[in-house]
């Protein structure tokens, strides 16, 4: 959690009636039974969950099947039905609770495949793990001008730019990207990431950006650290082993 | 001049001696080399892609083009689509092409559309086996592929055989002048997998959802169309006059599926696949992109000294040549990455360590991580040229790589 934020109420501080429903929601997530996520849901609104209470019964579900896709039980799978569920859990949540008042995000990410590149499969999965991991998340879409990022990290004040590419035709616009956000004053206020198949760690020097992700969980690692830090240190580059 | 022409004057045995020792894991008179530069040609040639794809002789010029000002090496890597039918059939997705659905200077992209129900399965296994592949290949293709909206499976397959024949006459007159530069041809016949066609179809979520919920169809689904996949493949490589399949395998890697599954659900068709390639006596080349590692183990039982592995550069392929070295020939896998924005030097030194370890013995072809993409640097390129004229010959010592 970032240190210049309060927390979201935990779970232990939640009443019984919401303690046994997120309970329930999580065994339902954690067993992939999609289909069951839905009522799962709408038993965690009738309890009174709120955006910040779902969350919070959602970042540890999260981070259990982050951590056996790191130990290489999990596979992509896992990771997408996990993100689906999310999706459609966050979905209901989102249109009971109107505004995000009383929820803490840990940071603001803005995401996108840069122009060149038309793949969104890698960037939407880190798109709702990010998410799922409290952050907000603002998906901008493929083949994106390095302008419209540019535009986007002005509008949506996101200290994180994460940036999906699949083909190397990407990297130009990477480049641009970075050059915009220096000519602009953004470069020391915004973070950047990039991942996919066409990146590798070797890239994080030659196109100027801060850290390459070898998968999403990785990356998630990654922007955690970053919002831990936010406020301090933000100029130091750093390659991720 | 013909096959039997010398690619370089140290070399002692032709190109195609050369891939064919490579894949009985024989210590050939060098590494071989494959420029797979489909996408690197028009750019360096500086030529619309659009003009490239669409015009056969522009297209024969640029490789020309390119042939003599980057090359010469071994395998010429042949996947210019003719026929936008026969491409979408071959590949089973919805492509953009230049000229058509993007810019006349972009690149030919991809677009994942869901166009397999779940009830398709059931299809496909309760469906005959003799023809199942191609059957399946023309009901899908016109729920994603313009030229076939609105055709009925007839019609269809008479215009596929008219497009093929147009594309095999069109293909053996441009093989007839890659043979007299002493090249050898990779590609006899080229289609993604019944299994990896799949997971295309039904988009990644979906098809997460069926590993989950059904995944005995899917496994006996594309077991089902194997031995038609392979008829086909083996029919039109024939008809090309090279005995190779390149098998697309894009979604069996350990970076979709777990090797649990790979072993249990895609492994047996692809054993059916490349049995029949084998035993009509041609050589499957198993494209295999994203990380294979832990598939490696069970795919030993596929024969050894018959079988091409390409890796894209995300399978370690110096761990790859330790567990299946011995019984696949592999195939790769300068990075796409490294091509792009890298230095000469660190291309030549990276192939260097890949002709040391993975062209250990033999049993190795050179050659790019999937494909060199257009904006790598020419003499990047000819760096790996360079790379096997200096350090490929395995009759001679020379200096130790330098560790990554």
């Amino acid at each position: 959690m970032a240190k210049n934020h309060p927390p979201n109420r935990k779970e232990a501080d939640m009443p019984d009636s919401l303690k046994s429903a997120v309970t329930d929601f999580q065994t339902k997530f954690l067993a992939f039974d999609i289909d069951a996520i839905p009522k799962a849901t709408r038993d965690l609104l009738s309890a009174g969950c709120g955006l910040s209470d779902f969350l919070t019964a959602c970042i540890p579900c999260m981070e259990e099947i982050g951590n056996k896709f790191e130990a290489g039980e999990y596979y992509l799978p896992q990771l997408v039905v996990a993100g689906e569920m999310f999706k459609i859990a966050s979905r209901q949540v989102k249109a009971v609770a109107a505004t995000d008042s009383g929820c803490k995000y840990i940071g603001k990410i803005v995401l996108a495949t840069p122009k060149g590149d038309i793949h969104d499969l890698g960037k939407d999965i880190f798109a709702v793990l990010a998410e799922a991991s409290g952050f907000s998340v603002q998906n901008v879409g493929v083949d994106i001008e390095p302008k419209i990022l540019v535009q986007e990290i002005e509008k949506t004040g996101a200290t994180i730019l994460g940036l999906s590419c699949l083909l190397t035709t990407t990297y130009a616009s990477v480049r641009e990207t970075v050059r915009l956000l220096e000519e602009k004053g953004l470069r020391n206020s915004t973070r950047i990431v990039i991942g996919g198949g066409a990146t590798e760690k070797s890239l994080v020097e030659k196109l100027g950006v801060d850290a390459q992700t070898r998968d999403a969980y990785e990356g998630i690692g990654i922007i955690k650290s970053w919002a831990a830090q936010t406020g301090s240190d933000i100029e130091t580059k750093e390659a991720v082993a | 001049m013909n096959s039997a022409k010398r690619i370089y004057p140290k070399d002692s045995m032709t190109a195609q001696q050369r891939f064919d020792a490579a894949v009985r894991l024989e210590t050939p008179d060098r590494v071989p080399l494959s420029l797979m530069l489909y996408y690197f040609a028009p750019v360096y040639a500086g030529v619309s892609m659009h003009q490239y794809m669409a015009d056969p002789g522009t297209y024969a010029s640029v490789m020309k083009k390119v042939w003599e000002e980057v090359g010469p090496w071994d395998i010429y890597y042949n996947i210019h689509p003719v026929s936008r039918l026969i491409y979408s059939y071959v590949l089973m997705m919805r492509t953009l092409w230049p000229g058509y659905e993007l810019a006349e200077d972009e690149m030919a992209k991809v677009e994942e559309i869901t166009y397999m129900n779940p009830e398709d399965y059931d299809s496909v296994i309760d469906g005959p086996e003799l023809l199942g592949d191609t059957l399946f290949r023309l009901r899908m293709l016109g729920r994603f592929c313009k030229e076939a909206e609105g055709a009925g499976i007839a019609s269809l397959a008479t215009r596929m055989i008219i497009h093929l024949a147009r594309q095999v006459r069109n293909w053996r007159k441009d093989f007839k002048w890659w043979r007299e530069q002493g090249a050898a041809i990779q590609i006899g016949c080229q289609a993604e997998m019944p299994f990896d066609t799949f997971s295309q179809a039904r988009n990644v979520l979906n098809f997460s959802m069926d590993l989950m919920r059904t995944p005995e169809k899917i496994g006996q689904a594309s077991t089902r169309l194997a031995a038609s996949y392979a008829t086909f493949s083996v029919t039109v490589a024939r008809l090309m006059g090279v005995p190779t399949v390149q098998c697309y395998c894009h979604r069996s890697s350990n970076s979709f599926i777990s090797p649990k599954q790979f072993e249990e659900l895609a492994l047996p068709g692809l054993e059916v696949v490349v049995n029949r390639i084998v035993d009509a006596g041609m050589t499957p080349i198993l494209h295999c992109d994203g990380d294979w590692l832990k598939n490696l183990p069970s795919m030993r039982r596929l024969p050894a000294g018959k079988v091409v592995l390409q890796l894209d550069g995300l399978t370690d392929i110096f761990r790859a040549k330790e567990v299946i070295g011995d019984r696949m020939c592999i195939f790769g896998d300068v990075p796409a990455a490294l091509l792009a924005e890298g230095t000469p030097t660190e291309v030549g030194e990276y192939c260097h360590r890949l002709i040391e370890e993975v062209g250990k013995g033999g049993g190795f072809i050179l050659a790019a991580g999937c494909e060199v993409p257009p904006n790598a640097k020419a003499e990047c390129v000819r760096a790996m040229v360079d790379a096997v004229k200096k350090y490929g010959y395995y009759g001679e010592r020379v200096s130790p790589p330098v560790a990554a």
